[in-house]
């Protein structure tokens, strides 16, 4: 297949390996951070990690929406879905995410109208087959996923679609990175900067990390070769002393992202003051809302919700995973009383998620330092 | 690609996943797109001059990269 082949040649993976052994001082560990869960996934999957030298350690980052997202917020959707005649839709993997009781799949089995859908898109086809239900799309993703919600939502007030709304739980990319950053218990050397989201954003918002923190980043593809030629290219900067964004994943991601996505999110969305991230705490300017030009479809103004900030739960060790501070296996719950099956925390939902990835693709292999469980 | 499971798939938005597709149509600002037989309407709002042929980067049914 175009674009995919050629980025899973084995052979070629071993030669960039061998690129990056020739880069690395051997009396330093390095510490690269993937802030994509579409990175984290494929690192597991096609071993990534086992490429590479002892001293070079990848630190998963907080890119998978749904391992971000509180209890309280999954509280919320779940009071909306629960109010009569409501059809809710969202992702799959929000069915699954657990709330303080119980999940959105408790509550479709305790009679909710909940629905999976692929797309905001898909969400407004419902609302207008079924035109006497008020339709509610929970949206949730980073700056690749908000385009997609914007648009429906300009496309459902050009149609007059007016049973549809929408409860925002979308999320930016730069202020976690920035509290990453400043947190002390974290030193990374370099950054494996998101793909997807550098097509709406561009590489601009992320100069603020070399220039302000003096890391280097590298805007990558989710391939196996694109992910090893990022860190070769982050290890090439170290080496030589340089420091900037550089863009691995030119054949997609133009510089400038995309005008239009980001005038679509401009028109839609306004910045919630603050946002809470589970792990990391409440995070200034890094979610978004309905704008007021928009108020009239959002779904936490047309329905009451607790809006309960709710504690994750204590054996739950996802802040500091997110955080990079311990790896999946070290969390004490790991692959015991927290399974893909019966995820206790939100990094065991989604396969993206360090601990789901991990626990489906690593945890029988003992060379990345991980227990065979 | 429908999916948007965890055990069958992949999550769109967790994933970061774009999907790349061929546009076969146009209707009504949407592109209909097929990818390995499976097709879908894709909003191309964000792009420009998208038409039969053309292989878009698809997230969440919206194109969002008109690839070479």
């Amino acid at each position: 297949m175009r674009f995919v082949d050629e980025f899973r040649d084995g052979a070629l993976g071993q030669k960039v390996a061998a690129q990056i052994l020739g880069l690395v001082d051997p009396g330093r560990h390095y510490k690269v951070m993937e802030v994509c869960g579409g990175h984290t996934h494929s690192i597991y999957r096609y071993g990534v990690d086992d490429l590479l030298p002892a001293n070079v350690e990848l630190v998963h980052g907080p890119g998978c929406p749904v391992c971000v997202i509180p209890m309280g917020r999954v509280d919320d959707g779940i009071a909306i879905a629960s109010e009569p005649g409501v059809i809710f839709t969202c992702f799959g993997d929000m069915l699954r995410v657990p709330g303080s009781h119980g999940t959105l799949l408790d509550a479709k089995a305790r009679g909710a109208d909940v629905r999976m859908v692929y797309s905001p898109l898909d969400a407004l086809r419902i609302a207008k087959a079924e035109p006497d239900r008020p339709v509610v799309f929970f949206a949730i993703g980073f700056e690749t996923t908000a385009p997609s919600t914007a648009l429906t939502l300009m496309r459902a007030r050009a149609e007059g679609v007016e049973n549809f709304s929408c409860m925002c739980n979308h999320v930016t990319i730069v202020p976690p990175l920035r509290a990453l950053l400043d947190s002390p218990d974290l030193r990374l050397d370099g950054f494996i900067g998101p793909g997807h989201v550098s097509t709406v954003v561009g590489a601009r918002p992320f100069t603020f990390i070399p220039a302000d923190y003096g890391r280097p980043v590298v805007i990558a593809g989710f391939e196996p070769l694109d992910i090893l030629q990022a860190i070769h290219m982050i290890l090439a900067q170290l080496a030589e002393g340089r420091c900037e964004v550089e863009n691995q994943y030119k054949r997609v991601v133009p510089y400038e992202g995309n005008r239009r996505a980001l005038a679509a999110m401009a028109e839609v969305f306004a910045l919630r003051p603050h946002f809470e991230w589970r792990g990391l705490g409440f995070i200034s300017q890094s979610a978004l809302r309905l704008s007021d030009a928009y108020a009239d479809l959002d779904a936490e103004r047309r329905f009451s919700v607790p809006g309960v900030r709710v504690a994750d739960p204590k054996a739950c060790q996802c802040g500091e995973v997110l955080k990079g501070v311990i790896k999946p296996w070290e969390c004490k719950v790991f692959g015991t009383a927290c399974t893909p099956e019966h995820a206790i925390g939100t990094c065991m939902v989604s396969p993206e998620g360090a601990c789901a990835a991990y626990y489906n693709y690593g945890r029988f292999v003992t060379s990345s330092g991980g227990p065979n469980l | 690609m429908t999916e948007c499971d965890s055990h069958a798939g992949r999550c769109i938005t967790c994933g970061d996943v774009g999907v790349e597709m061929r546009v076969l149509a146009i209707a009504d600002g949407l592109a209909r797109c097929d990818a390995d037989g499976e097709q879908r309407d894709v909003e191309i709002a964000l792009l420009d001059d998208v038409g039969p042929g053309d292989v878009l980067l698809v997230h969440a049914d919206v194109g969002l990269v008109k690839l070479g």
